[in-house]
């Protein structure tokens, strides 16, 4: 297996100038991710998880510093390239489930292999994750006519779709129930462990955050704690 | 890999949205509709309307072309009028002369201007009518002959008594009632005879050295037959085979029909061009609040990997099918207007309905459609670039204003290149024109776009100030408020508002110009019945007998007439001038006129028209200052029963009117022909039925005066001119109709920002009404402003097309200006209002259940 890390963040500052003043959200971040690991990025509201994240992922531009993505910079990318490097390399599970409503559950899974190209052969292997997250009888429903739960299990097969190597996850049980919450949550967990993917979740949730392999704490843009643990303070079995 | 996303995908996603949005995307395949149905409809109606205005002008000449001369056609002449039989041209001769008649009952001879045609053919269009009826072809036979009204009195015959002519006799047929080609003939200043081409052989009125004039009418074959010469070619054909004569064709008949006629076609031109543009305004405004809604799934999908470019095909192929929908239906709709127009109009005048679906006119109106919509909505289909993916992560992330690149810049370039084009395609006419209009076009909205710009960014600024204000009522304030808080379209509704309003504005402003023109150049006081060889003994008498007609018009016209003739010009004969062909009439006698004050419709082109009591001046008409090349300051020298007159030429005029006796090519200074012989002529108008009792009271005072009464010829030329304001107001009302339901409609688009805040001031406890005045303060403000703006530029580029393509004048008018303030920020708030009464009925937890 390769050594190297599959994330490296040097030096990351993130600014916003709303015009009449700027706001410094993160203030200068460092910490390399290895592959395979899961780590649990907390911090109360406003401390710049989300925005860390976003800049993980290539959806932001730093103000300064640098974010290697298995050895990619990917600071100061053109936008097209950053969008393939997302299709081939990240996977993502939102709070809020981001289905396009007017595709079905299935069309929803397929949309990844879509765009970079690769439907034709997609088809069973988009079948196949609906099946093991339990909508194998919904392929050809709407968002709309799926509940909340159901929604974010078709959100996780489509994470999965492209077997990334890295999934980000923001607050994914965040707007479920707690039933719903812990199978969703029981889900990502056993097809993080089957596919082998470095997970990165951003949670405010102490429990949740319990399964991971490290904990980073921000606050106010800065990082406050980094724990490593040998034994997760929870471990998944299922 | 990501280049692969395949079309179908991006279709069925497009497919999908447009479903989800029918209703929404049902409006802007509408305003698409509107537009392209008036673009086909009025132009396949204007050509209808187009070709029953030329059927009109060939009737005042009664043939598609005429050549008049003076003798009869030579050999090689008569072989170029054969050449054009063969080719399916046909050809009637019509021989006038003037000669002297007699009745039994008065013996007095009357001079009359012999018409003498061939009944079997003549005329090729209109008709001649005779009192009592009868048919021309079979009736006008050798031995008879039609007399003018006038005629018959003073002759004092009735239908079957005869009279003498040329030695011979003729029976009386009856009175000419109508007789289309009345004002084209050259010999013209004698009452009517009508009579065959056989009956006139039998005098011996046309020996040599008789002055005849020869007038040949053609008719060319029907437009699409296989082989046959166009009206310029046989124009030139002629020309050139006979160049004492004047050739002239139907486009030239009469100059008020024909300004007419090439104004209105360059007006219905340009507003089915506006009415496209804003039809693609309102489409998108439709695709920016449909990209807004749509900005979490832009989002998502960058998420997961797409390109901006596989975005924006999914919404270019959406704008593309709503473009091609709204053509197709548009081109529907244009038939309907088609067949409509005709059918609404048809008490005034017959056009008759008729599907002109040439397939280039449709594939026009669909590549029109296709285009303008595309060229519209780059602007929101190019900004899905710059949806950052983060949206979904933090909505309120935010880099500060955003920046406008290089990108932007050119983007704006291309639409503004890609409209003038689209403007220049569809003006059509002479290439330059067409590009000039495309330019002035390109050029307005460019001027639009920047100024409606910086008025909008300007009023959101000051906004912040206004709202700061405590003594504003604090609905007024959140009103106010409203319109530069993060996510508002303001700016962009104003812009397209302010841009539509400019359309409809100049649509009304350049329709009104046209008509009062149109008014000006064809007043109904214009002289329908002629009265010559007034004596100046008799002047004052036939003055007063004038002034006691009731239903006049305007005051009777009577001018002086003297004969002179040319002789100099700047000091050189006018021997030795280069005068061809029809020009070589300046080299005889003619008969002038002289006037203190211009003329009633009488436009001076250059020079100045003189004070009172100016002696020594004249002002030359446009096309004898042309012949001659005249300019103000031009010495002439003209000869007159003995005497010599010099004259400068003062100015250079047009005249549309029609006048009888003395022609308008020079008009003098009074005092500089006051010392010569003249004859006066009168004019004025008066109701057609009232002329025989004019007639006969006239007749019976001074007999050698006589009457000429060309009511009919003028009623036709008034018809024409009401007919086209008639069209031009129809289409005008169908355009401004369909901007302002399009700009309705870019309010009524931005509601859908709107649900979530009114449910949040609802769940905080703000009644309707308070919601109400919160929305009605920022409707009237945005209207207000687009209104005002709108009709400032509609002021700017009215008169710029009127003075480049209409020969306007600047004009500023304060009325349509306020009024399209006040209509505009109704109509905004109107439109906002209807749009969003259903939000406003609808239950807080509905619409926080949906989120």
């Amino acid at each position: 297996m390769d050594s190297s890390p599959i994330l490296a963040v040097r030096g990351l500052r993130r600014s916003i100038d709303s015009g009449t003043h700027v706001v410094d959200i993160l203030k200068g971040i460092d910490f390399e991710i290895p592959r395979g690991q899961f780590v649990a990025i907390m911090g109360a509201s406003g401390s710049g998880k989300s925005t860390l994240l976003g800049l993980l992922a290539g959806l932001d531009t730093p103000s300064a510093g640098s974010i290697l993505v298995d050895g990619v910079e990917i600071a100061g990318m053109e936008e097209d390239r950053l969008a393939s490097l997302r299709g081939q390399k990240i996977g993502f599970v939102f709070q809020s489930y981001q289905l396009i409503p007017t595709l079905t559950a299935e069309e929803n899974v397929l949309l990844p292999l879509e765009l970079s190209g690769d439907g034709r052969g997609g088809a069973d292997r988009a079948r196949r994750l609906l099946e093991t997250v339990g909508l194998a009888d919904r392929l050809d429903h709407y968002p709309v006519q799926l509940s909340g739960g159901e929604q974010q299990r078709v959100a996780l097969a489509r994470a999965f779709v492209l077997a990334p190597p890295i999934l980000l996850a923001d607050e994914p049980t965040g707007n479920l129930d707690s039933t719903n919450g812990r199978h969703v949550l029981d889900l990502l967990m056993s097809l993080n462990k089957r596919e082998g993917t470095t997970l990165i979740l951003v949670t405010h949730d102490r429990s949740l955050a319990g399964y991971a392999d490290r904990v980073i704490t921000l606050s106010d843009g800065l990082v406050v704690a980094d724990e490593l643990r040998e034994t997760p303070a929870l471990t998944y079995d299922r | 890999m990501t280049g692969n996303f395949r079309w179908r995908t991006a279709a069925k996603i497009a497919w999908r949205e447009s479903r989800a949005s029918a209703v929404k995307f049902g409006f802007v395949v509408l305003a698409v509709a509107v537009g392209v149905g008036s673009l086909t409809g009025v132009r396949g109606f204007s050509t209808a309307f187009h070709a029953m205005l030329l059927r009109e002008a060939r009737t005042l000449m009664a043939a598609d072309l005429s050549a008049r001369m003076f003798r009869m056609p030579d050999a090689a002449q008569l072989a170029v009028i054969e050449d054009l039989k063969k080719q399916g041209v046909r050809e009637t001769q019509i021989t006038e002369t003037l000669t002297m008649v007699s009745s039994p009952k008065t013996q007095t001879p009357v001079l009359v201007s012999a018409k003498a045609i061939d009944p079997a053919v003549y005329p090729f269009y209109g008709e001649v009518e005779f009192d009592p009826p009868a048919a021309l072809a079979t009736a006008l036979t050798p031995e008879v002959v039609g007399l003018s009204a006038d005629l018959m009195m003073r002759l004092n015959v009735a239908p079957g008594d005869s009279i003498r002519l040329g030695g011979m006799d003729y029976r009386v047929l009856g009175m000419v009632s109508k007789e289309p080609d009345k004002m084209a003939g050259s010999l013209n200043i004698g009452p009517r005879l009508l009579m065959s081409r056989d009956g006139l052989a039998r005098t011996a009125l046309l020996n040599e050295g008789s002055r005849a004039a020869q007038r040949f009418l053609f008719k060319l074959p029907p437009a699409g037959t296989s082989g046959a010469p166009g009206v310029e070619d046989v124009r030139q054909r002629l020309k050139k085979a006979f160049p004492d004569a004047m050739v002239i064709d139907f486009r030239e008949t009469n100059p008020i029909i024909t300004r007419g006629l090439n104004r209105s076609t360059m007006f219905l031109s340009l507003i089915s061009l506006i009415a496209l543009i804003v039809g693609s305004i309102g489409v998108a405004t439709a695709i920016r609040s449909h990209l807004e809604q749509k900005l979490d799934s832009i989002a998502v999908m960058k998420c997961l990997g797409a390109r901006s470019g596989q975005i924006v095909r999914i919404y270019i192929i959406q704008t593309l099918a709503l473009g091609l929908a709204g053509g197709v239906l548009g081109a529907l709709l244009g038939g309907v207007v088609q067949l409509a127009f005709p059918f609404l109009i048809s008490r005034y005048f017959p056009v008759p309905p008729s599907f002109a679906w040439d397939g280039a006119s449709l594939a026009q109106g669909l590549i029109t459609a296709l285009l303008a919509t595309l060229l519209f909505t780059l602007p929101p289909l190019l900004a899905i670039r710059d949806i950052r993916p983060s949206l979904i992560l933090r909505r309120e992330m935010s880099d500060g204003p955003r920046r406008r690149n290089w990108r932007s810049a050119v983007t704006a370039g291309a639409i503004l290149i890609g409209l003038g084009a689209l403007a220049a395609w569809i003006a059509g006419g002479k290439p330059m024109d067409a590009l000039q209009l495309g330019g002035y076009f390109a050029g307005g909205i460019a001027v639009a776009l920047i100024s409606l710009g910086a008025v909008a960014w300007l009023l959101l600024r000051s906004m912040k100030y206004v709202v700061r204000t405590r003594a504003l009522p604090s609905s007024l304030r959140h009103g106010f408020a409203n319109l530069y808080r993060p996510g508002n379209q303001a700016q962009a509704v104003l812009v397209a508002l302010g841009l539509g309003v400019m359309f409809t504005v100049t649509i009304y402003l350049v329709q009104r110009s046209m008509l009062q023109e149109m008014a000006a150049s064809a007043p109904p006081g214009m002289p329908n019945v002629f009265l010559l060889d007034i004596q100046p003994s008799q002047r004052d008498e036939v003055a007063a007998i004038l002034d006691r007609q009731k239903n006049l018009a305007q005051k009777p016209e009577i001018v002086p007439s003297v004969a002179v003739r040319m002789t100099h010009v700047n000091g050189k004969r006018v021997e030795e001038l280069d005068l061809k062909g029809f020009s070589r009439r300046f080299l005889q006698t003619r008969n002038v006129t002289w006037s203190e004050a211009k003329p009633p419709q009488t436009t001076v082109t250059a020079g100045a028209w003189w004070s009172s009591n100016a002696a020594g001046q004249v002002s030359i008409g446009e096309d004898a200052a042309r012949i001659l090349q005249l300019t103000p300051g031009a010495t002439l020298d003209f000869t007159a029963a003995g005497q010599s007159i010099q004259a400068r030429v003062a100015a250079v005029h047009r005249s549309d009117a029609i006048r009888m006796g003395a022609t308008a090519d020079f008009i003098f200074s009074p005092k500089t022909l006051e010392t010569l012989p003249a004859i006066f002529y009168g004019g004025l108008r008066m109701p057609p039925t009232e002329v025989p009792a004019l007639q006969r009271t006239l007749y019976e005072r001074f007999p050698t005066v006589t009457v000429v009464n060309i009511a009919d010829v003028i009623n036709t030329v008034q018809d024409v001119v009401d007919q086209i304001a008639l069209v031009v107001r129809f289409v005008s009302a169908f355009a401004i109709m369909a901007g302002v339901v399009i700009l309705a409609s870019s309010v009524a688009g931005t509601r859908f920002r709107r649900i979530r805040e009114v449910v949040i001031l609802k769940t905080l406890g703000a009644t309707r009404a308070r919601i109400s005045r919160i929305f009605s303060a920022e409707f009237l403000v945005l209207g207000a402003t687009a209104g005002l703006m709108g009709s400032l530029l509609a002021m700017a580029f009215s008169n710029l097309v009127l003075i480049q393509f209409f020969e306007g004048q600047w004009k500023f008018d304060w009325l349509p200006l306020a009024t399209s303030v006040a209509l505009t920020a109704l109509l905004a708030n109107a439109a906002g209002w209807i749009a969003s009464a259903r939000i406003l009925g609808q239950k807080p937890l509905e619409v926080l259940r949906a989120e």
